[in-house]
């Protein structure tokens, strides 16, 4: 008994001591558990740069929003951690916790490492509050050899896209991949049917002025269910997403670019890899992309210490932004940058010619409190997707809709 | 009473009864003051980290938690009144009744049945250990485990595709009317083990003479089991139920894990639904209030338990 | 009353029963016992599988060789970080359940021995943390380890679980106190011991069988404990083992179910060892 009783002790005051013994660094919260490996690697560049760059991540969104949430409610933001643009990134500048980053921003656009457009998609009113963690455009990646085998070009009209997924299907492939993985999939053919047939709508439904049963959606959903009547869609219910493209379950991939670092990864060959932009439907001429930007925010107490600005100005850094492109594929709009993959410099040279306008995804734009419900249910369509379903889908979302919106205008 | 004080009347009545109370209570005062240093470090803790928390979730309920801003104005019911007009909160209430039905009555019949086959049986020691060992495994581990039988090439379609011949591609958890009573499946294959341990305990803490006096008269076996042990039996059983009411509440690491695919999983039972309120909505004060409710109901179950559990021992013995 | 022994009681209720009915009953335990253990048999094999062979066939299939343990296991170690989560779990069992142990024991002692009034309302308070669903501590802990900076500390982590695994071993080890006879710390105190001495030297040795039950009990729970750890301690550092899995299972990596499955039973492997070796203990430990 009394050597336990010592050993405990022994082990009690071990683990209180610990934590003491630490050194000045700065440390980059997020929830990208998957990128920890290629954000390691940005944190030893940084530091052969003189910068002690820690990486902390959390491998579940809900309780990183609940960490990040809670620790500024209780006015201990911390100094540098990744978040979501669109309302969400509204709601945390409210809070006055964050700080601006206008000065760094016109460094960054000085000497024409990112475009004028960039910035835009990190602000609030004008105003901006962080910097890229990276930038992905959401886009049709496909397996090339598919397509040279059935003579097929990527699709430049809506009625070109009916035909070459008819002509997959006709070969017994499926045309397109899609799952609920991970719970939070369920929304990206719905944005992306919502912008080529109607962009207004796209806009309006976030800021409560379309409803989520309106003619608008009920079009969407009736193009969605059509093309899962014609089995044009691979299992929803599949947890495997990445693996399934590889497995040739499905032809045609709608995700954004960071997917090529994941399948690259994975062991697909990257060159075999082709992408377009999903066309419009006929009678919409806005040339549009839907792109998401996840940010990295800096709270006030961190803008005003030297070492963490000296670890943000790194990561915007042509150096910084190249070890990330390279380690994990993505990028972050630093175009003195070489592109990370091929398919990032197409779809540049692809937005170049057709001057695309940006829109931010449903994710960041939906308000906060509605994302969850939300996204369940069009996770919800898709493991049933017929029209009964759909209709049943549309009246809960515009109920939780109008629910919020009319205790938006109570406070 | 106190011997000491019985045989001595006339003391008694010389010194005086206020006397004796005020030694009595001095006494008593002076073994509290004994008592106080063992029981302080237990009650701190508790009081610290399971009672004040009580206390603290109360008045969340009746506050208004803005999402950052962590200002509270009170709210009177008006959480309370939210909840019930949210349409998951009432699928999330129809299943936990069922959960809890169903935490009930299957692991004590299949429990019972196992308690009364092992018996007295060669190797029943291993047999036990077996049906018991899914207790003691992580409810974690094992949603993990159920999850890939459970899956659409997983091992139960499988074996239904054997027995019947054709190929089954269930989804069992994705779909609405199967993802419950498959999880429940899965409660009451971890579950069991217990309630069987717990009725093997109680079969054998019975007395013996009542059961043989009824087999010597030549009553059925069925009949000794209706009539004495089940009634002998009653304050295990209680016991058993109590705790079945608990857990089926309570239920969450199953649901979370084997829940995971599905959309509506907040529905599953009334502990999702509070844990997404609370984590991923950051609605608090509504998160708060759900544990109110969660909380209210086992508060009364268990003072009912304490309750039935002392008279059904008066009647026992 | 003359009660017969439990050895006579088991002749005269095998003698009641025909052979042929306890085999029969044998048999169907078997049977049972197989169907019960059919979903164990399915992670067996899968863990002697790799990530393609289990894709390419069925479920209950047998492997086709048993070289793939090896990698699966170092894949589910490596990517499931279950190094560290190992050692924060073997830290919150081993400190948790010996301290709540021992504050029981402390606190039941009196409750058990010594009387002074209101005795079941300090009983009450201290077994009320029992009846209170987790639901309604998890908010508030959290508030309240934020405010002290306990957020993510394996201080924090201890003091929970301590503090969560007292109630139940205070019922257990109080009701024990109270079946133990009364002349053997009469006879200490009345030659002059401290309450501290009567309760080391004399009531703590008897108690030697529950309090290991309990501590084996408690060890299992914490080790089991899954939603804690997610809500309080969820970075890696501190995470427990079965937070671990639970990331691992919602992560983006590339695993396939046959190294998930493998994490899950290397996961549970020291409860399950715990379990072959003091199998009786548990048992034990539920007699309340």
């Amino acid at each position: 008994m009394k050597v336990r009783h010592i050993l405990l002790t022994a082990l009690l005051g071990g683990t209180l001591l610990g934590p003491m013994v630490m050194a000045k660094e700065v440390q980059l919260f997020n929830d990208k558990g998957f990128w920890t490996g290629p954000l390691q690697s940005v944190a030893k560049a940084a530091a052969t740069n003189g910068i002690a760059l820690k990486i902390a991540p959390y491998a579940n969104a809900e309780q990183y929003k609940t960490f990040i949430q809670a620790s500024v409610a209780a006015g201990r933001t911390p100094e540098l951690f990744t978040w979501w643009t669109g309302a969400t990134l509204g709601d945390l500048v409210a809070t006055g916790q964050l700080a601006p980053l206008a000065g760094l921003w016109k460094e960054m656009e000085a000497d024409g490492r990112f475009q004028p457009g960039i910035k835009d998609l990190f602000s609030i009113k004008g105003q901006p509050y962080a910097v890229p963690l990276q930038l992905s455009r959401w886009v049709v990646l496909y397996d090339q050899r598919v397509f040279t085998k059935l003579g097929l070009k990527p699709p430049k009209s809506w009625s070109e896209l009916q035909t070459v997924a008819a002509r997959i299907k006709a070969a017994g492939h499926t045309p397109f991949l899609a799952t609920t993985q991970d719970g939070w999939r369920g929304f990206i053919w719905f944005q992306e049917l919502l912008l080529r047939t109607d962009p207004k709508a796209y806009t309006g439904l976030n800021n409560g002025s379309v409803a989520y049963d309106s003619p608008a959606v009920r079009n969407v959903f009736r193009i969605w269910s059509d093309m899962y009547a014609k089995g044009w869609f691979s299992d929803p219910r599949s947890n495997e997403e990445i693996n399934d493209f590889i497995r040739g379950k499905g032809v045609m991939y709608l995700f954004g670019e960071w997917a090529v670092g994941l399948l690259g990864k994975a062991g697909f060959p990257l060159k075999e890899l082709g992408v377009f932009i999903l066309p419009n439907a006929p009678g919409v001429q806005q040339a549009a992309i839907i792109v998401e930007g996840a940010p990295i925010v800096v709270s006030r107490k961190g803008a005003a210490d030297a070492d963490t600005m000296k670890a943000l100005r790194f990561w915007v850094s042509n150096q910084g932004a190249d070890t990330w492109g390279k380690a994990s594929g993505n990028y972050i709009g630093n175009d003195k940058v070489p592109a990370p993959n091929t398919i990032i410099s197409q779809v540049n040279a692809q937005l170049a010619q057709g001057h695309h306008t940006l829109f931010l995804r449903w994710w960041e734009s939906v308000p906060a409190t509605l994302q969850g419900e939300m996204v369940a249910e069009f996770n919800r369509f898709m493991l049933k997707p017929d029209m009964t379903t759909a209709f049943n889908v549309m009246k809960r979302m515009q109920n939780l809709n109008t629910t919020y919106w009319a205790n938006r205008k109570k406070t | 009473m106190d011997p000491l004080m019985h045989n001595n009347q006339q003391l008694l009545n010389r010194i005086g009864l206020q006397h004796i109370q005020a030694a009595e209570q001095a006494r008593q005062r002076q073994q509290f003051l004994l008592a106080l240093p063992f029981m302080a470090p237990a009650l701190l803790l508790v009081g610290g980290l399971l009672l004040l928390p009580v206390l603290y979730n109360i008045w969340l309920s009746v506050t208004h938690w803005q999402l950052f801003a962590g200002k509270d104005d009170f709210a009177g019911w008006q959480n309370y009144i939210q909840l019930w007009s949210n349409p998951y909160f009432d699928d999330a209430l129809a299943n936990t009744a069922i959960w809890v039905a169903a935490s009930v009555v299957f692991p004590l019949l299949l429990g019972l049945a196992l308690a009364m086959l092992f018996r007295q049986m060669p190797g029943q020691e291993w047999f036990k250990s077996l049906i018991f060992l899914p207790r003691i495994l992580a409810p974690t581990a094992l949603g993990v485990m159920w999850y890939y039988v459970y899956a659409p090439e997983g091992m139960l379609n499988q074996l239904l595709g054997m027995l019947s011949g054709t190929a089954v591609q269930i989804a069992w958890l994705f779909e609405d009317s199967l993802i419950t009573p498959a999880i429940i499946l899965a409660f009451v294959w971890q579950s069991c083990g217990l309630v069987m341990v717990l009725l093997l305990l109680g079969l054998a803490a019975l007395p013996r003479d009542p059961l043989e006096a009824a087999r010597l008269d030549g009553a059925h076996p069925w009949q000794v089991f209706y009539h004495i042990t089940l009634p002998l039996l009653s304050p295990t059983i209680l016991m058993v139920v109590i705790l079945s009411v608990l857990a089926g509440f309570t239920v969450f690491d199953l649901l979370w894990v084997m829940g995971s695919s599905y959309p509506q999983q907040r529905t599953l039972s009334l502990a999702v639904f509070m844990y997404f309120e609370a984590f991923q909505k950051n609605s608090w004060s509504f998160a708060a209030a759900t544990a109110m409710v969660i909380g209210g109901v086992v508060f009364a179950v268990s003072c009912l338990q304490t309750m039935l559990q002392a008279r059904v021992d008066r009647m026992v013995r | 009353m003359k009660t017969l022994s439990s050895l006579e009681h088991q002749l005269i209720a095998t003698a009641a029963i025909p052979p042929a009915f306890r085999w029969s009953k044998a048999l169907c335990g078997l049977v049972l016992t197989v169907l019960w253990l059919l979903p164990f048999s399915f992670v067996l094999l899968a863990m002697f599988k790799s990530t393609e062979e289990y894709a390419a066939s069925a479920p209950l299939s047998l492997p086709s060789g048993l070289s793939p343990l090896l990698d699966n296991v170092r894949m589910a170690w490596e990517q499931g970080d279950m190094a560290q989560s190992m050692l924060n779990s073997t830290l919150y069992a081993s400190i948790g359940a010996s301290l709540s142990v021992l504050l029981a024991a402390m606190a039941a002692y009196p409750l058990a021995r010594l009387r002074f009034p209101r005795r079941n309302v300090w009983f009450l308070l201290l077994f009320a943390g029992t009846v209170f669903p987790f639901q309604m501590y998890l908010i508030p802990l959290f508030f309240g380890f934020q405010w002290a900076d306990l957020l993510d500390t394996h201080l924090g982590m201890c003091l929970l679980y301590t503090a969560l695994c007292i109630p139940f071993p205070v019922l257990v080890l109080r009701n024990y106190m109270q079946n133990l006879s009364l002349e053997i710390d009469q006879a200490a105190r009345l030659d002059g011991a401290s309450e501290l001495t009567v309760f080391r030297r004399i009531i703590l040795p008897n108690l030697r069988g529950p309090m290991s039950a309990v501590f084996l009990l408690q060890f299992t729970w914490i080790w089991n404990d899954m939603l804690f750890s997610s809500v309080l301690g969820n970075r890696p550092g501190t995470r427990s083992i079965m937070n671990a899995l639970l990331v691992f299972q919602g992560s983006y990596a590339q695993s396939g179910p046959n190294i998930m499955l493998t994490a899950a039973v290397l996961a549970s492997l020291p409860t399950l060892l715990l379990f072959v070796l003091l199998r009786r203990h548990f048992m034990q430990g539920l007699r309340v």
